[in-house]
């Protein structure tokens, strides 16, 4: 066994010398701001730009594309590329808040934001509907809005959920929410010979790369786009944004370098977000605590052009033995930019509404909440009747009970105290998130001086994918780790797709273990131990898939697109797993809640870097806990959008609101999902952990929340 | 606008700027310095990712005018290793502790922790966690960030 090996990129992270997007300078680069539109919703009457012209050093101020010059790129759920169907300067329509209505270009910085805040224009408004439940919505059935989608359905849930002995019946509002990565979104821009480059913090070079090309009308190997670090993903950078086509027109005007940053504001009104969405949970059970039924109702927010779908139900239905599950699920078309996938974008939401729900029902039946979970255990889908690849829920609830010292709680609400009299709290939640993985097109360069050179179709956003890559280099061969290059998130490498969704892992290193088998073959080397040297360069080129794929899957990956597989194999159904624990300490008279301590034990697979893995975790609870307890964009009735969209009004947790955080792995490989026995850890981690605290919240304080987050005034 | 010519001391090195008083530090060590290891997350105080120090104090260097810098000394994440590239302690901890993720605010956190501890608020954990709290993470790497403080904290010469 090898020591856990310390994030590869550390050094160059820790010296300043890693570049993201905005950090390239290249020579001439000119700078662009935006104009934002005043307006929530309508149309641009007119626009006056010569003030903005005036202004010294201004090289550019675009108000309206010319013909043909950009198009509209289309909707990633669509078989696009794009966050959403709508592209800025292309018509006089404003569709959201925070839509740019002129881009200016000039020599600095400050001649391009003194001359954008110079752009002036007259309006027709019109009015915005910007939550569930203003009158001005439109909602529909998903099943009518989808075609061929049908809500999730398994026995007769309703009669199930009748008879039950014991019944929960709950609604849990969970609020609009942004990923907020701490790197800007940006684009530098330049073209050279015909072709475009385009530096950008992105999970998805190749939406971009094929998107671009897409809109400038260019063939897409004209279009390369360079992200080899990016500062946080989240998935507010799973697609291309407004920005990137903007910056590409303005600079083959100028015939020079452009380098657009997105403002922080702007960022709130012009990329993803975590939908508002509504779970109502009809938990049913038998007086020992067995469930009989779950109803799971959901309506989710879309803005007015795109159909973000909802997918929440598929992981409500899958923690624990539910022998019968219908779910309905419902689109809310709401005025506001598309929404998109932010960190375990459906399973936060429906497990924080499941796991608010067992606590209830703990209480209902009297068990201990760690009891019931454990007695609904389930080693089969309930959806499919597949078996479960790999589950060790019911591990990591004894653990982390253990772990925790869960055995010294007394379940009434309010009866644990600390010495400073506070109110003490402790709350469980499980967690499941789907272990996806997808086709890969990996290359291995050995070269002469015993250096092996990989190159990965996948983005490294702080997930640590070089260091689980070269980790798995150095398990597999034993040579040191200095001498593993990782070339990703460049298209000129091999074929890279979006990296999200948890999928990274269990999709990069299956495709760096068939690389290593092939590299072994061509060199007629043994199937285990260290490589050959060898006297010139060898390379492969091997692709990769995931069980019971096609091999055209891989093709739609080499032609830009993506094609990611799971949770249903065709033998299995692939979940990874936690348990969070959780205590809150509640201050008596404020009521304010600081959460005191964590334990997380997780289920996922093999860890194939532990230093990295044991970061993502903490990230996960992190989040969590900012979602309890502190994250909510609150949408602005009277402009559209939000009304806090900055880093002081969305409040993210800081160090001082996040405590120790505990956490063990099972690290027990999974037997089907790949070679490697790895599955995915970046989303599951964050799942359930709102629950966990909202739980903790009810044992200090009696308080059940059916919203988040919550707040001082809930608990007055 | 007018202009004017400052003299400022940055990483050791004297540099002559001819600026436009609305310039901040934060622009001009990015795109004319070409010193990209100071990061803007906001641009508006609210982050603490362009953290540099500025006569040996921290400052945000997006809310502090470049002119202000007039005759004074500036250091940046480029600047805290020794000249033959051995490592800041700080730096040293936040390798050890994987105190990092994506690594956007890191040179913020860094700059701020090195700070931190000068400023003697380094004495125990909440100390650690109230003083760092001007420097958003939002991969979430708190619990590193502060292991590495109170490491380098306890090692400090007094």
């Amino acid at each position: 066994m090898n020591p856990p090996l310390p994030r590869v990129d550390a050094l160059a992270k820790v010296t300043g010398q890693v570049r993201y997007g905005a950090d390239w300078v290249p020579p001439g680069l000119a700078h662009a701001a935006l104009t934002p539109a005043a307006i929530g919703k309508g149309r641009v009457v007119s626009v006056e730009t010569a003030e903005a012209e005036a202004v010294p050093g201004v090289l550019l101020v675009l108000t309206r594309l010319a013909e043909g010059e950009l198009t509209a790129p289309t909707f990633l759920m669509v078989g696009g590329d794009a966050f959403e169907s709508v592209q800025p300067l292309l018509d006089d329509k404003i569709a959201h808040r925070g839509q740019p209505i002129a881009l200016v270009v000039a020599e600095t910085p400050y001649a391009a934001a003194e001359a954008a805040a110079l752009v002036r224009a007259t309006y027709e408004e019109e009015p915005v509907s910007v939550t569930l439940d203003d009158p001005g919505v439109e909602v529909r059935d998903q099943a009518d809005v989808l075609g061929p989608y049908e809500d999730r359905v398994v026995g007769d849930a309703d009669a199930a959920y009748a008879a039950s002995a014991r019944r929960v019946d709950a609604v849990f509002d969970l609020p609009t929410q942004h990923p907020v990565p701490m790197e800007l979104t940006s684009s530098v821009v330049y073209w050279d010979d015909g072709g475009v480059t385009v530096h950008e913090g992105t999970q998805n070079a190749s939406a971009i790369r094929r998107g671009l090309a897409g809109q400038l009308g260019l063939p897409q190997e004209r279009v390369r786009v360079v992200a080899p670090y990016v500062g946080g993903g989240f998935g507010n950078r799973n697609s291309l944004q407004m920005q990137t086509g903007l910056a590409a027109v303005a600079a083959r005007r100028l015939g020079r370098p452009v380098k657009l940053v997105v403002p922080r504001e702007l960022m709130f009104h012009n990329s993803g977000f975590r939908p508002a969405s509504r779970h109502r949970i009809r938990l049913g059970a038998g007086p020992d605590g067995r469930i009989t039924a779950l109803l799971h109702d959901v309506d989710q927010q879309t803005s007015r052009y795109d159909v973000f779908p909802a997918s929440y139900t598929d992981t409500s239905a899958r923690v624990y033995a539910v022998p019968a599950f219908r779910a309905h699920q419902r689109i809310v078309f709401t005025d506001s930019q598309t929404p998109g996938y932010m960190r375990a974008p459906y399973e936060h939401p429906a497990v924080f509404a499941l796991e608010s729900a067992m606590d209830e029902l703990a209480s209902a039946t009297g068990l201990d909440p760690v009891e019931l979970r454990l007695l609904n255990d389930t080693e089969t889908d309930p959806l499919t009747g597949l078996p479960f690849s790999s589950r060790h829920l019911a591990e990591c609830l004894r653990r982390g009970a253990d772990r925790f010292g869960w055995a010294r709680r007394t379940p009434q609400p309010g009866s644990m105290r600390a010495d400073d009299g506070s109110l003490v709290g402790w709350g469980v939640a499980s967690a499941a998130y789907k272990a996806s993985a997808a086709p890969a097109l990996t290359r291995l360069r050995l070269d002469p001086d015993g250096g092996l050179t990989v190159w990965a179709g996948a983005h490294e956003m702080g997930q640590g994918i070089r260091t689980a890559i070269v980790e798995t280099v150095v398990g597999l061969t034993g040579m040191p780790a200095g001498l593993v290059t990782v070339e990703a998130g460049d298209t000129v490498g091999v074929p890279h797709q979006l990296t999200a969704g948890s999928w990274g892992t269990a999709t990069v290193l299956p495709g760096v273990y068939g690389a290593l088998e092939e590299l072994r073959k061509r060199l007629g080397a043994p199937p285990t131990g260290p490589l050959p040297r060898v006297a010139a360069p060898a390379e492969v080129e091997v692709g990769s898939l995931a069980p019971g794929q096609p091999p055209e899957a891989l093709d739609r990956v080499i032609a830009g697109g993506m094609a990611p597989a799971g949770p249903v194999y065709p033998d299995f159904t692939a979940y990874s797993f936690a348990a969070h624990f959780v205590e809150v300490r509640v201050e008596p008279t404020t009521r304010r809640v600081r959460v005191a301590r964590t334990v997380s034990v997780v289920d996922c697979g093999r860890v194939a870097s532990p230093v990295t893995a044991a970061s993502q975790v903490r990230g996960g609870v992190v989040w969590g806990i900012g979602a309890a307890l502190r994250e909510h964009a609150e949408p602005d009735p009277r402009f559209g959008g939000f009304a806090n969209a900055d880093l002081e009004g969305y409040t993210v947790p800081v160090n001082a609101d996040i405590p120790d955080i505990d956490l063990e792995f099972i690290d027990e490989p999974d037997p089907s999902l790949n070679a490697l026995g790895v599955k995915g850890l970046g989303e599951v981690s964050m799942v359930g952990v709102a629950a966990a605290v909202a739980n903790a919240v009810h044992h200090a304080t009696g308080y059940r929340a059916r919203r988040l987050p919550i707040r001082i005034e809930d608990l007055l | 606008m007018r202009r004017m010519l400052v003299k400022v001391s940055v990483n050791g090195s004297p540099v002559e700027l001819d600026l436009d008083p609305r310039e901040s530090l934060l622009d001009v060590l990015r795109e004319r310095l070409e010193l990209t290891g100071t990061k803007k997350g906001c641009d508006h105080g609210q982050c603490g990712a362009c953290t540099v120090h500025l006569d040996g104090r921290r400052v945000v260097s997006c809310l502090t005018p470049a002119v202000q810098a007039d005759a004074r000394e500036v250091t940046t994440i480029e600047g805290v290793a020794a000249d033959d590239g051995t490592l800041h302690p700080m730096q040293r901890a936040f390798v050890e502790n994987d105190a990092l993720q994506c690594g956007y605010c890191t040179p913020g956190q860094i700059m701020a922790a090195i700070a931190c501890v000068a400023e003697g608020h380094a004495g125990d954990d909440a100390s650690v966690r109230e003083y760092m709290s001007g420097n958003l993470c939002r991969c979430g790497a708190y619990p590193g960030i502060v292991a590495a403080v109170r490491e380098v904290a306890q090692g400090w010469p007094a």
